[in-house]
């Protein structure tokens, strides 16, 4: 914990977001959107369904071009970038898609063998090696290695997106709402899982999620989007804003339910 | 050490390390992914495994990620045996410890090799063709079932699917198959007349043209092109649903995913091939006419004179007979095969190309049962 806040005090954001406009036909997505991702936090987007989660997530990691506004990743803007040094800034982020979005005429392993490929000239040894790391890393079983996507569970393929997206050892990772689709269990061990990686890696953690339990239990603020704009604080500050999406969806039956269940198990 | 890519900061490399009194390995420096292709080579050449090494001194490291950890751990006897390491690699350290000790044991998975296992790999691809074979009469029993009933009450038949398909195999495909049977004609044309000039025998070139379009070119033809046309959409049609749990769904509501699928297309093929047939004669006995007048001097009126005393309704009619047999395979292996699309996106590709071939195959193999039926029977 020292650590990350040593480094959070550092000015530079892993992220920033400076009057993002999006629009999408007579559709208005953001509008003026400003956003810090902090160095070394874990930080969950929420907002509901069509605010524009996702559609910022993609603005972030260079598949949206935005109708305006500066979005700076690792100080550099994606979009400016051409290249040897796109790619360079591409193995520094880590992405993990909607149910993973895995290559499925792959294996698992192959899938992030063609990671280290790309960026690295390492030889097929090695790349196997730590292949088989980032699959341990990502709580699979080895037997897992060989398997297509289509022979894994829900679950795990979440999990084998995530081993790809660590593949090379990326400073910033985002979520595309990870735990959708898994049971209470296995979400709560994927929440473990992003927390205890976080810190054994060091990693910055941008999560789009609508599970209130992975709010509470790993991220260190909270980002709500509402109004095509966004409001970022810790969930205590959430708690007391007067807008009534935000009221909702914090002081609503589950999130109480989530609230205590995080409350009595520390 | 010597070390061209040494640091700015110093005379030190990014990632350096020094074996001290044959034991003690120092490392330091930036050990990241980036370094650990030179880094892995280095320690290689220096001839370290785990067995020399005591002690790994880590107090000397800037920088380090999981790839660094792994090299570092490998290098080490035990992880147990870095020391120094700075206190915000700790956790990193554990967390590639184990992984290492959860993969570094495992066996690496063997191919087999040798001739036994050429062997038993046709055994296997044996197995596999007589399992498709197996398979496919199986799905041309539940066709015929699902269509018999069509048959008996046509009222349940989806009309506005078979309408569609009739659109798309066979009003759509009028003008290719039309380019395609008038090259066809012109071409047989023009082989026989250069062979039969030499007899003299011009006139018989028209002969030729009939009764190889009607009999054997015009439905050949037409159906290769609905095979390579319909056949592989077929495919990818219900393949995409298949991937899409589409037929699943069916399955869960209720619905019988070949009655839904399969039938309309089988039944608009079999409607639309027959017309396609009738299409691509007419059409290539015109490409045919066009060369006899332009090469032979046989002016349409005479070609239509010589064609009606050359050729009697019996050969149109043979050729027009085979055609709902070849729309018949066509339809039910493209359907087969895409009901058979599991898994990725690769399967979709693999069975469509799948599903052109055997459906040609098919057909060319009906023609030939065909051929030899009615030359049994001397028509």
């Amino acid at each position: 914990m020292t650590a990350r806040a040593k480094e959070a005090a550092k000015p530079e954001p892993a992220v920033s977001v400076r009057g993002l406009n999006n629009r999408f036909g007579a559709q208005q997505i953001h509008e003026g959107l400003d956003l810090d991702l902090l160095t070394g936090e874990v930080l969950g987007v929420v907002g509901s369904s069509g605010s524009g989660k996702s559609v910022l997530l993609r603005s972030i990691v260079g598949l949206n071009r935005s109708r305006a506004g500066d979005v700076l990743v690792l100080g550099s803007d994606l979009f400016a970038l051409r290249g040897r040094a796109r790619k360079a800034l591409l193995a520094r982020i880590g992405v993990l898609f909607q149910s993973g979005a895995l290559f499925s005429g792959l294996t698992v392993a192959e899938n992030i063998a063609l990671v280290l490929k790309t960026h690295t000239g390492l030889p097929a040894a090695s790349i196997d090696r730590l292949a088989r790391q980032k699959i341990d890393m990502a709580g699979l079983p080895q037997d897992s290695a060989a398997k297509l996507p289509a022979q894994l569970s829900g679950g795990m393929r979440t999990r084998a997106g995530l081993a790809r997206a660590l593949a090379l050892d990326p400073e910033i990772v985002f979520l595309d709402e990870p735990t959708a689709g898994l049971d209470p269990i296995g979400a709560a061990d994927f929440d473990r899982l992003i927390r205890e990686l976080q810190q054994s890696l060091g990693l910055t953690v941008f999560m789009v999620t609508h599970d209130l339990n992975s709010l509470v239990a790993i991220a260190d603020r909270i980002a709500v989007l509402v109004d095509r704009k966004i409001r970022v604080g810790p969930l205590d500050a959430l708690l007391n804003d007067p807008h009534p999406w935000i009221q909702a969806y914090f002081h609503g039956p589950r999130a109480k339910a989530a609230h205590n269940a995080a409350g009595s198990g520390n | 050490m010597t070390e061209k890519s040494a640091s700015s900061s110093g005379d030190r490399p990014p990632a350096w390390f020094d074996l001290e009194d044959g034991n003690r390995l120092r490392v330091g420096g930036i050990w990241r992914l980036a370094q650990v292709v030179q880094l892995s080579r280095r320690l290689e050449r220096a001839g370290l495994s785990g067995r020399e090494v005591q002690e790994v001194d880590a107090s000397g490291l800037t920088a380090l990620d999981s790839a660094g950890a792994q090299l570092l751990i490998r290098a080490a006897p035990s992880p147990d045996a870095i020391t120094g390491i700075d206190e915000r690699y700790r956790g990193l350290l554990r967390r590639v410890a184990d992984a290492e000790a959860a993969t570094g044991t495992l066996p690496r998975p063997g191919r087999p090799g040798g001739s036994v296992a050429q062997l038993a790999l046709i055994g296997w691809r044996t197995v596999g063709v007589g399992i498709r074979i197996w398979e496919l009469l199986g799905f041309v029993g539940l066709c015929t079932v699902a269509t018999g009933k069509v048959l008996v009450r046509p009222w349940t038949l989806d009309g506005r699917a078979t309408v569609h398909h009739l659109q798309t195999t066979g009003l759509n495909a009028l003008p290719i198959v039309g380019l395609l049977a008038f090259l066809i004609g012109v071409v047989v044309a023009f082989m026989g007349a250069l062979q039969l000039q030499k007899f003299s025998a011009d006139i018989y070139t028209v002969d030729m043209v009939g009764i190889a379009m009607l009999r054997e070119l015009g439905v050949l033809f037409a159906a290769i092109m609905v095979a390579g046309r319909s056949g592989s959409a077929f495919t990818a049609e219900i393949g995409a649903m298949s991937l899409n749990e589409e037929v699943d769904a069916m399955r869960t509501i209720g619905l019988d995913p070949i009655g839904m699928l399969a039938v309309p297309r089988i039944v608009a093929l079999v409607i639309a091939l027959p017309l396609l047939t009738v299409y691509a004669d007419l059409v290539g006995l015109a490409g045919g006419a066009v060369v006899s007048l332009a090469v032979l001097d046989i002016g349409f009126p005479l070609f239509v004179e010589r064609l009606s005393g050359a050729v009697d309704e019996t050969a149109f009619l043979i050729g027009l007979a085979k055609a709902p047999f070849f729309a018949m395979a066509i339809a039910i292996v493209g359907c087969f095969e895409g009901f058979k699309v599991a898994g990725s996106a690769a399967s979709v590709g693999r069975r469509t190309t799948t599903s052109v071939v055997e459906a040609i195959f098919a057909v060319i193999l009906i023609d030939a049962a065909f051929a030899m039926a009615l030359s049994w029977l001397n028509i």
